[in-house]
């Protein structure tokens, strides 16, 4: 039963996860560095343009991805503070911690480059009418929410289990607010069907492009929120024999 | 046994925070004044047109009730925390939740019916047509304790500390939007000859979903801020 259970506790060890993330980054920053070499090359130099969009579709790419790796954040956060809350699970919030901005970050571009997209493709920079749009906003102001509340606790111990039950109560209403938002007729596009067919408006070489994009997009999320993990890391636990050593041999 | 004395506690809770709040007359007027004076900027600052303001009166309405509720709301624990009340609850052998539940009620008395009671007046000042003040009052008696128990969580999180600034808006406000979102729709539906019932229900799921979740997340969150 113990032995069930002990890959779990070890996880929630800071130098485990310190050492694993060690020789696991190499390899997270190759491959997000393949990803993001391939998408970004594909969407700017060879996708075809769009009959009705122009270029501008090509910012499509970028967008579908940073928007889908922008919704996980709550739910990712959400699992965090459940870890934090029912096990006092360090690393838990350690990750929950950096999480919060990377997520205000992550929505902030999904606005930016879907206004940027919608200025040319909608005529407008910014459309209360679109669901999504607002409901994103939203999920924005609910990310701050969490930021100020971490910032505004001193202590490390009760910021950490009042920031992972706003995380929770804000997982929640974020999907209410998305669906009652989504009440609103929307202008924005509903999820559009992929083709097969090379040459069509959703032909594979526009939704693999998107993929890719995808792909590099959440290596690139998971890539930053390691690093901003191993920092916080090394900063809580600079009184520990297995850090100081650590420090000596990097001299 | 244990049931009879879990009411008893519930109803003493209730009874001993409407007390409180009777005795302190000011914190029930501001946010009420204040209800009134930002629904009376409107019409200076939009256009006193009476067309334009019939548009936009369930909203001007709804938005200054969420505004008021959220300056009632601040001090909702405060007291109780620096008195010490608060840790005696936390202590108490009955069930935080319900404790909680009173609290919310008691405060909904005093902050949000008052305000309810009062919004046809100024919905007519804002040339709310007839067939909208029934919807009005409902949705605000569905909608305004959904946004205190919701509210009553960010606050339960930072009751003990120094300056909150903005952090109460910051949670609060994007938590308010799907009540904002279907209390003003429901006025809408209603004005455009429609029978809001949908609407309204949706209010009232919203209601009885708050009603089961808030008080636990609030008496969580007090457990967490008072230590």
């Amino acid at each position: 039963m113990a032995g069930g259970w002990q890959w779990f506790h070890r996880l929630g060890s800071p130098k485990w996860f310190y050492e694993k993330t060690t020789r696991w980054l190499p390899w997270l920053w190759g491959a997000m560095a393949l990803f993001l070499t391939v998408g970004l090359v594909w969407a700017l130099l060879f996708l075809p343009e769009d009959y009705q969009q122009g270029h501008t579709s090509r910012i499509l790419v970028v967008h579908v991805a940073v928007a889908g790796a922008s919704l996980s954040f709550f739910p990712l956060m959400a699992v965090a503070g459940t870890v934090t809350l029912v096990w006092r699970m360090k690393l838990a919030d350690m990750v929950a911690r950096n999480a919060a901005p990377l997520g205000a970050w992550f929505s902030f571009l999904t606005l930016a480059t879907g206004s940027i997209w919608g200025s040319v493709s909608w005529g407008t920079w910014w459309e209360w009418t679109d669901s999504r749009l607002v409901s994103m906003l939203f999920q924005f102001f609910l990310l701050l929410g969490v930021i100020s509340l971490r910032a505004a606790i001193e202590n490390t111990e009760t910021a950490a289990r009042a920031c992972a039950l706003l995380s929770i109560v804000g997982c929640i209403n974020v999907v209410v607010i998305k669906y009652s938002v989504d009440w609103w007729n929307t202008l924005h596009q509903p999820s559009s069907p992929i083709s097969m067919e090379v040459g069509s408006p959703n032909g594979p070489e526009f939704w693999v492009a998107t993929v890719v994009m995808i792909v590099a997009v959440y290596l690139f999320l998971a890539v930053s929120l390691i690093l901003a993990t191993r920092n916080e890391i090394l900063q809580r636990e600079s009184g520990a024999q297995w850090v100081r050593e650590l420090a000596l041999e990097a001299g | 046994m244990s049931q009879a004395s879990a009411a008893a506690a519930f109803i003493a809770t209730l009874r001993r925070d409407l007390l409180i709040s009777l005795k302190r007359r000011n914190d029930i007027l501001n946010p009420f004044m204040f209800f009134i004076i930002v629904v009376s900027l409107f019409p200076i600052g939009v256009s006193p047109d009476s067309a334009m303001l019939r548009q936009i009166a369930a909203g001007v309405i709804w938005i200054a009730v969420l505004l008021a509720s959220m300056l009632s709301m601040d001090g909702l624990y405060r007291s109780d925390y620096e008195d010490g009340t608060l840790e005696q609850l936390l202590l108490s052998s009955m069930p935080l939740y319900l404790l909680v539940f009173a609290k919310n009620i008691a405060h909904w008395l005093v902050s949000g019916l008052p305000v309810i009671l009062v919004s046809p007046l100024l919905a007519y000042m804002l040339a709310l047509p007839a067939e909208g003040y029934l919807t009005l009052v409902a949705s605000l008696l569905l909608g305004t304790p959904v946004v205190g128990m919701l509210g009553s969580i960010a606050v339960a999180l930072t009751v003990g500390l120094g300056s909150r600034g903005l952090i109460l808006a910051v949670i609060t406000v994007p938590m308010s939007v799907p009540v904002l979102i279907f209390g003003t729709l429901a006025v809408q539906n209603a004005l455009a000859g429609g029978l809001p019932l949908g609407y309204l229900a949706l209010l009232g799921a919203m209601l009885a979903l708050t009603i089961c979740l808030a008080p636990v997340a609030t008496a969580a969150a007090l457990r967490i801020s008072v230590n």
